[in-house]
């Protein structure tokens, strides 16, 4: 993988807050001016304890939710609200339980306004290359959740966004199905060399996956540091390397302060 | 809604769901189920012929099955049981369609915009427990004496159902499947026909599974009390007329007409919403 | 406090409508009588000892019409949950009477019990029973199992697992049961003194309409209204309190 001149950054924040207003109590902030470069087709993990902000600033960075101060840009435009440059893949699925897989797919296109065919052929390339071919007409409640997941990652893959959002995908998954995914997004990734956004909890998750990890504070959440997690070849062989071993102590080392404070101070309620 | 208010529905179930029986009858043929379940029932049946007849009751006050099926055969093939059967479901489906209608328009409004909200809100909340048809002689004051004031009592009855029910369904569909239709390209306008509304259909329909055997009861009410045709209206003038076999033969016919609808409204819920029930057999790949 | 006068302030707007539309002739008051006299009618009533006794005829059979179902009610579906022959057999029945419009049984209870107190006590028992029945079945099959064997293997007789562990975890949902129960109970009770009695709120409420005493009746229909309401929400209250465990 040649280190590319990677100049412009795919997505840019500046100097970003969030404040959580809960229904009832006080409001609370969960990010702290939080300034962070993603680059064009790198995989960045936001690591973090439970309630540091990673997935708020995830959503920010969609467009799901306002910014209170500062500002992310995409490229070289202001993010403002959601848009099919930005794909998004939640933990929980988030698949249309009314459609079938096919169709759940088929959505995106539509709103891209191709002809037809088109729709139809793509939909089934990105069934078939998240290994769902067969369960086109199926419906979300009759697949296990590993396949919900590819599901939704079809969907999402679908309308070819630059920019591929991740928020704990795997984290609703059991082990053996976890460790399965994770190897196939690598390789999905390696395929098509989106810019991915990824948040997780899981440390060795983070190491495996991520060229870079942003290691965040607990509430309210800001950068502790980035730490790099390229290796030379990524693959299941890697997870018994001394040096993924070491690099894993080292990451978690980092995070564990930071889950002791997330642990202690932390209460119910509050984003994430 | 708050849950000051009767919380929303309870999925309604028919009683073969309710009261589920014990696995020892999975051995069984279908056959065979079909007559232990209703076994009891042709037992009730068998009961109800033969107290008739031993002697214990007078005619009066049990008439035999067997005359009450007369009095049955005898509405049918003179044609007056499809005129009042008719009449009485036309004002129920009229006044249920009306609060279904209006309902899920109102439900959905008062989800999501605030003023429309704050509004309606305690109106909802206050009409739903009260006993609704005390307000039957105002409509008619209102309305008159013929079908429309009968409609709109039926609607006033049901509506309540269906609004609480289109609110909570509204208020409850996933953000993060709003989030994924946005960003999927999908714009405002088209989020509450494409998204929501199939999202929030199954708590929907609920509501209308209870609204609509509520629609019958108020219609049956309301012709009693107003007479005329109609089953409730044959009803009161059978049991005026002290002729008990045609009451027995009204609370069969009713009996029957309550059945078909229950039934139906399962079909229904069954075909519009195949991709919920399917949580059964879950693939593994 | 507040917060909930702020809630229900739209049903004095409503009132403040009322009034105004009656007063200003907007609404014509042959229709809808001006707010204050009905109040005033309403102050008539009670003065006169009327409503007294009428709500006292209609509270008195729905309160004993209501707490048999209550009872056996609780007891069957208990009953029902436990012992499978009781299951067997009242099952079915249960679905028969499941679908059939409780007001149906309104003509079969004047022609056996008359235009008195008990054609409409033995309705709204028969009635009521129904929810309140299925509700204790379904709440005393729903107790976790893990609940009933470890209560089993501490010691505890089959007896003493009915009334200690199933009885009071079917609670929520027989309380829940009740609640449908009593909404039932209301309707059915005016229902059936609008059609056939010679006594109570509902028959109050046609005899003052076929009077054309419109302001008195509409008087008497916000009073059923009211009564309703206060009931749900009472038990709403004492749900709330009995089952402070959930919370």
């Amino acid at each position: 993988m040649a280190e590319g001149n990677r100049v412009t950054a795919a997505i840019r924040v500046d100097g970003v807050s969030h404040v959580y207003r809960p229904p009832r109590g006080r409001p609370v902030l969960a990010l702290d001016k939080i300034s962070l470069e993603v680059h064009e087709h790198e995989f960045l993990a936001l690591l973090g304890p439970s309630g540091c902000g990673k997935s708020t600033l995830l959503y920010l960075m969609g467009g799901f939710m306002p910014i209170s101060e500062g500002s992310i840009y995409v490229g070289d435009r202001q993010v403002t609200g959601p848009g099919p440059d930005r794909g998004i893949v939640f933990q929980h699925f988030a698949l249309f339980p009314w459609k079938t897989v096919r169709q759940n797919v088929l959505y995106g296109l539509e709103k891209l306004g191709l002809p037809r065919e088109e729709q139809i052929r793509r939909a089934q390339e990105y069934i078939d290359m998240v290994k769902l071919t067969g369960f086109e007409d199926s419906y979300p409640n009759q697949l296990s959740g590993g396949m919900k997941q590819r599901a939704a990652i079809a969907r999402t893959l679908a309308v070819d966004p630059q920019i591929l959002l991740m928020d704990e995908p795997f984290g609703a998954l059991d082990a053996q199905t976890r460790s399965l995914m994770q190897e196939e997004l690598l390789s999905i990734w390696q395929r098509t060399r989106k810019t991915v956004v990824f948040v997780t909890h899981d440390v060795q998750e983070a190491v495996y996956l991520a060229e870079r990890i942003a290691v965040m504070t607990a509430r309210p959440g800001r950068i502790k540091t980035i730490v790099d997690s390229r290796f030379q070849e990524k693959g299941p062989g890697l997870l018994k390397s001394p040096a993924f071993v070491e690099k894993v102590d080292d990451v978690w080392n980092l995070v564990r302060q930071e889950a002791i404070a997330a642990q202690g101070g932390a209460k119910a309620g509050g984003g994430d | 809604m708050s849950d000051a208010h009767v919380g929303s529905p309870a999925p309604v179930t028919s009683p073969a769901r309710v009261l589920d029986e014990g696995t020892s009858l999975s051995a069984l043929t279908v056959v065979g189920q079909i007559l232990i379940r209703s076994g009891s029932v042709i037992a009730l049946l068998v009961g109800w012929e033969l107290l008739a007849q031993s002697g214990a009751f007078t005619t009066f006050l049990l008439p035999p099955l067997s005359l009450v099926l007369e009095r049955v055969w005898e509405d049918l093939t003179s044609g007056e049981l499809f005129v009042n059967l008719g009449l009485t479901l036309y004002r129920a489906a009229a006044g249920f369609t009306i609060a279904a209608v209006g309902g899920i328009a109102l439900g959905i409004l008062i989800a999501r915009i605030r003023a429309v909200h704050w509004l309606f809100d305690p109106v909802v909340s206050v009409g739903f427990p009260m006993p609704k048809i005390a307000f039957l002689p105002v409509f008619m004051l209102w309305f008159g004496l013929y079908d429309f004031s009968k409609i709109s009592m039926i609607a006033f009855d049901c509506v309540f159902p269906v609004i609480a029910a289109t609110v909570a369904a509204t208020q409850s569909v996933e953000t993060q499947i709003i989030w994924s239709a946005r960003s999927l390209g999908a714009k405002d306008r088209t989020i509450l026909w494409e998204i929501m509304l199939p999202a929030a259909l199954p708590q929907i329909l609920t509501g209308l599974q209870i609204a609509l055997p509520i629609a019958l009861i108020v219609a049956i009410v309301c012709e009693m009390l107003m007479g005329g045709e109609g089953l409730g209206g044959a009803m009161i003038q059978s049991s005026r007329f002290a002729n008990s076999p045609g009451v027995f033969a009204g609370i069969l016919e009713i009996a029957v007409a309550g059945w078909l609808v229950i039934k139906g409204q399962e079909w229904i819920r069954r075909k519009l919403l195949i991709w919920h029930q399917e949580s059964q057999n879950v693939a593994t790949v | 406090m507040a917060a909930t006068a702020w809630r229900y302030t739209p049903l004095l707007l409503l009132v403040i409508i009322w009034e105004a539309g009656t007063r200003l002739g907007i609404i014509s008051t042959w229709a809808l009588p001006t707010f204050d006299s009905v109040v005033t009618a309403w102050i008539g009533l009670l003065d006169g000892g009327e409503l007294l006794y009428h709500a006292g005829a209609s509270l008195m059979r729905g309160a004993a019409g209501l707490g048999l179902s209550i009872v056996i009610g609780t007891l069957l579906g208990i009953l029902m949950a436990w012992i499978k022959p009781i299951r067997i057999v009242f099952n079915p029945i249960v679905q028969v009477f499941y679908p059939i419009p409780k007001s149906a049984l309104i003509p079969i209870m004047m022609l056996w019990l008359g235009f008195g107190h008990s054609s409409k006590i033995m309705l709204i028992f028969l009635g009521c029973m129904l929810p309140v029945t299925i509700s204790a079945f379904n709440g005393a099959r729903g107790v976790d199992h893990v609940l009933i064997w470890s209560a089993r293997s501490l010691g505890a007789s089959p007896r003493q697992v009915l009334f200690e562990v199933v009885a009071p975890g079917a609670m929520p949902e027989i309380l829940a049961g009740i609640r449908t129960a009593i909404a039932l109970s209301f309707v059915l009770l005016v229902s059936s003194e609008l059609i056939v009695s010679r006594e109570g709120l509902g028959y109050l409420i046609g005899w003052l309409g076929d009077g054309g005493v419109y302001n008195a009746m509409f008087a008497v229909v916000l009073t059923v209204a009211g009564l309703g309401f206060v009931a749900d929400r009472g038990w709403l209250m004492l749900m709330r309190r009995m089952l402070s465990w959930r919370e």
